[in-house]
């Protein structure tokens, strides 16, 4: 048997998403099962340094507590291309490089990448979509209304 | 077969069988029960009932596993229904995949289906134009398709009927071309689309722009508070199903309201082989079902057919039914039947964007989505080198965005303060294409599904006329846009297969003469008189406008017809 289906599943709100995560807190395996691509608990640190490079903890939450690397491990693992999950794995392996260093060298790390490039591009994006659709986000800050309403066509605004 | 012996024979016996449970089939259904009739609904997909099989209704965007995005794999296994835009995690239950139901695409065809419960009057968009009678006499003035067996004038007092019932919202605008109806208050236009509408008034006489014409509860009647369904929210989720019942669907409308008369029966899981034809006594005796779960075959008894399995679904079963009269389906004396299929052209949109009236923005949402531009192309005479015409939807929007080239505080700052940016605007097109023998479904000679029945082979394209409509429709917006002031327009042709505007018609076309058409008047099967079939199939040419309204009020009509006859023998 497949030790992973083994693994009691159990769902947790991380930044407010859903995560079935694997309850084997002694492996190195991640907190969420994956079901495409491999990544070790070191990885997904690793992945959390990164999304708090992007979205630091102010007087706010930042990535790491909102769960954003679980958002973006999520998002690569289920809805990216078997192609661009290949391109982000050897991305974040040669990223590396600034693993454990500050945020500043791993700002400047990221910024020295090309713009067109898949693993910069996929975690900034999910990292940004993760976090602006968080419950944090929606119910603290750009709130979200289930149920507006109302609908006014002309509402006036200061410019 | 199935072992049959008298009394479970009656037991299985109804006044009269509707077939499918979407728009079409719960109108009748609906009719049926408040003329006294009992009505037995079977519907091939499973129940759904209203607000409590509507899982997702009440979920917020953080609630989604992938924020309402369709995973990869999915989109993989299911080409066809992910190329639907409301095909996303919140609706997901809602559609057929293309792995369980498949069908042969002859051509390539977007088949975007709904089967349970319901159909796909929980998905849709719910835009409820009347057609007029430059609709229904354009075949006869325009020479395509046959003409069409009534006019506007038939149809009126039904489409009242319905409206009032279903709860439609919009304007008294006055056109011929778009009647008016029995509506609820309109949800207004916003400010840039008030703009556009005077710009285009002036500056193009003969052109409208109008408030988009939707069947949502801008303001409920009695008559939906007795459906117990409550004013439209303004959520804009509706294709979740709604738990205000804001707007129309089956689930929150006809169906309990035809169950509260205690005449109807409603079986899911039974998917319709084919209508039953009794040589000797020469019509209709019932249906054959296969259970969906258990394959078991069932037969089921009853007076009057309706047949309203969506347009395609009922030529599959009326191809299917064969007999010694009808070698090639039933009631196919003119071998018409799976021919004269059209659909809506969808397949360009333009967008641009306004710099003005920046001082406002738009606060809360619009269910009706915004404006509608009803058909002015070909409308008195003949005036281009296609036949018909297109309408077009328009709508406007604030946008609101943030730079998100930074990273760390700043860009965290950046993302939380959004600055209101430019209008961005939006018009996409809604073409008639031409009813043509040589646009077909069939059943495919080997195929055949997991209940042991034929697939669908569909044979369906556009033409060199849609091709021409596309760019008028394109160079006219453009004009307008430009006219109107608006700067970054960029035109979009999607190459999509027909299909997608999921307005697919005909196969079973009404006319006058039984030598060229499957259907009377009355929706009634010339050679078949206790069975009618009024879903898009029965549809003799496309018109415009959005069809399903047009179902609902021909659903009504021809129970009303056929209950009469009923009575007085004829049937
Ligand atoms: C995303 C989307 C947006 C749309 N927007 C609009 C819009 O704005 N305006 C508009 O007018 N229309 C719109 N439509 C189209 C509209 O939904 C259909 O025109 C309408 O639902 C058709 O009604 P119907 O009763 O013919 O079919 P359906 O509502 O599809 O119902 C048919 C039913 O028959 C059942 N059935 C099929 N085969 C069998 C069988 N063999 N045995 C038993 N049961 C069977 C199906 O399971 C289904 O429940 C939209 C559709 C979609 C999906
Ligand atoms: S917009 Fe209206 S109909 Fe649609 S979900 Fe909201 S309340 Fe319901």
């Amino acid at each position: 048997m497949n030790r992973r289906t083994a693994i009691k599943q159990l769902f947790v709100v991380a930044g407010g998403v859903m995560i079935a995560t694997s309850c084997d807190f002694t492996s190195q395996s991640t907190t969420i099962a994956l079901n495409h691509i491999k990544l070790k608990k070191s990885d997904e640190d690793f992945l959390a340094e990164l999304t708090e490079t992007l979205i630091p903890k102010t007087d706010t939450p930042g990535a790491k507590e909102l769960n954003l690397h679980l958002f973006v491990m999520k998002m690569l693992d289920d809805c990216a291309s078997p192609e661009d999950q290949k391109a982000f794995l050897a991305g974040l392996k040669a990223a590396e490089a600034v693993k454990g260093k500050g945020a500043t060298d791993i700002q400047a790390y990221l910024k020295g990448l090309p713009a067109e490039d898949v693993f910069f591009q996929t975690l900034k994006r999910r990292t940004i979509q993760g976090y602006l659709n968080s419950e944090y986000v929606m119910k603290n800050k750009l709130i979200y209304e289930l149920v507006p309403g109302r609908y006014n066509g002309a509402m006036k605004v200061k410019v | 077969m199935a072992n049959l012996n008298i009394d479970s024979s009656k037991v299985r016996s109804y006044d009269a069988i509707v077939i499918g449970s979407g728009i079409a089939g719960g109108w009748s259904a609906k009719e049926l029960c408040e003329k006294g009739l009992k009505t037995l609904v079977l519907e091939r997909g499973r129940d759904v009932q209203h607000v409590k099989d509507y899982p997702t209704t009440n979920m917020y965007p953080w609630q989604f596993e992938h924020r309402n995005e369709i995973p990869f794999d999915v989109k993989q296994e299911n080409p066809v229904v992910s190329r639907c835009y409301a095909f996303r995690e919140d609706a997901q239950h809602f559609f057929v995949k293309d792995t369980e139901h498949p069908y042969v695409q002859e051509k390539p065809f977007d088949w975007i289906r709904g089967y349970q419960v319901g159909g796909k009057s929980l998905l849709w968009a719910r835009q409820t134009q009347r057609w007029s009678d430059f609709d229904f006499d354009g075949p006869a003035r325009d020479g395509f398709a046959v003409d069409w067996p009534i006019r506007y004038g038939d149809l009126k007092p039904w489409y009242d009927h319905v409206e009032r019932f279903a709860g439609i919202s919009g304007n008294k605008d006055g056109l011929p071309e778009l009647p008016d109806g029995e509506f609820l208050p309109g949800f207004p236009l916003n400010i840039v689309e008030k703009y556009f509408k005077e710009q285009v008034e002036t500056k193009y006489p003969g052109r409208k722009v109008i408030s988009a014409r939707c069947a949502h509860l801008s303001k409920p009647n009695q008559i939906h508070i007795d459906q117990g369904r409550v004013q439209c929210q303004n959520r804009l989720l509706c294709q979740r199903g709604c738990p205000f019942g804001g707007y129309f669907s089956s689930n929150a409308s006809t169906l309990p309201w035809a169950a509260k008369t205690g005449n109807l029966t409603v079986r899911p899981d039974s998917v319709v082989h084919s209508i039953l034809y009794d040589d000797e006594k020469g019509k209709a005796i019932g249906v054959k079902v296969i259970d969906r779960n258990t394959k078991e075959e069932i037969d089921f008894y009853g007076k009057l057919i309706f047949v309203n399995a969506a347009a395609l679904n009922s030529n599959l079963i009326l191809l299917n039914s064969k007999s010694k009269r009808f070698p090639n389906g039933l009631g196919n004396d003119s071998e018409t039947l799976g021919k004269y299929v059209a659909f809506h052209n969808y397949s360009a949109r333009i967008s641009a964007e306004y710099e003005g009236l920046l001082d406002y923005k738009v606060d809360g949402k619009n269910p009706a989505g915004g404006g509608y531009i009803p058909r002015f192309r070909n409308l008195h005479k003949q005036e281009t080198d296609f036949l018909r015409g297109y309408a077009a939807g328009f709508g406007a929007y604030r946008s609101s965005g943030s730079d998100q080239s930074g990273m760390g505080e700043d860009l965290k700052n950046s993302l939380l303060n959004p600055k209101l940016g430019n209008w961005g605007v939006g018009s996409h097109m809604m073409g008639e294409t031409i009813p043509k023998e040589s646009n077909y479904v069939a059943l495919d000679e080997t195929m055949k599904d997991d209940w042991g029945i034929p697939q669908l082979k569909i044979s369906v394209d556009y033409d060199d006329n849609d091709a021409k409509m596309k760019k008028d429709y394109l160079d006219t917006m453009e004009e307008m846009f430009t006219a109107a002031g608006f700067i970054n327009i960029k035109r979009n042709e999607s190459s999509q297969a027909p299909g997608l505007d999921i307005h697919e018609m005909g196969g079973v076309r009404m006319g006058l003469d039984p030598k060229t058409s499957m259907l009377n008047k009355w929706n009634q099967v010339h050679s078949c008189p206790n069975v009618f079939v009024t879903d898009g199939s029965c549809m003799t040419s496309t018109s415009t406008q959005n069809p399903s309204l047009t179902y609902m009020a021909f659903s009504a009509r021809a129970v009303d017809y056929a209950v009469n006859e009923l009575k007085k023998g004829n049937i």
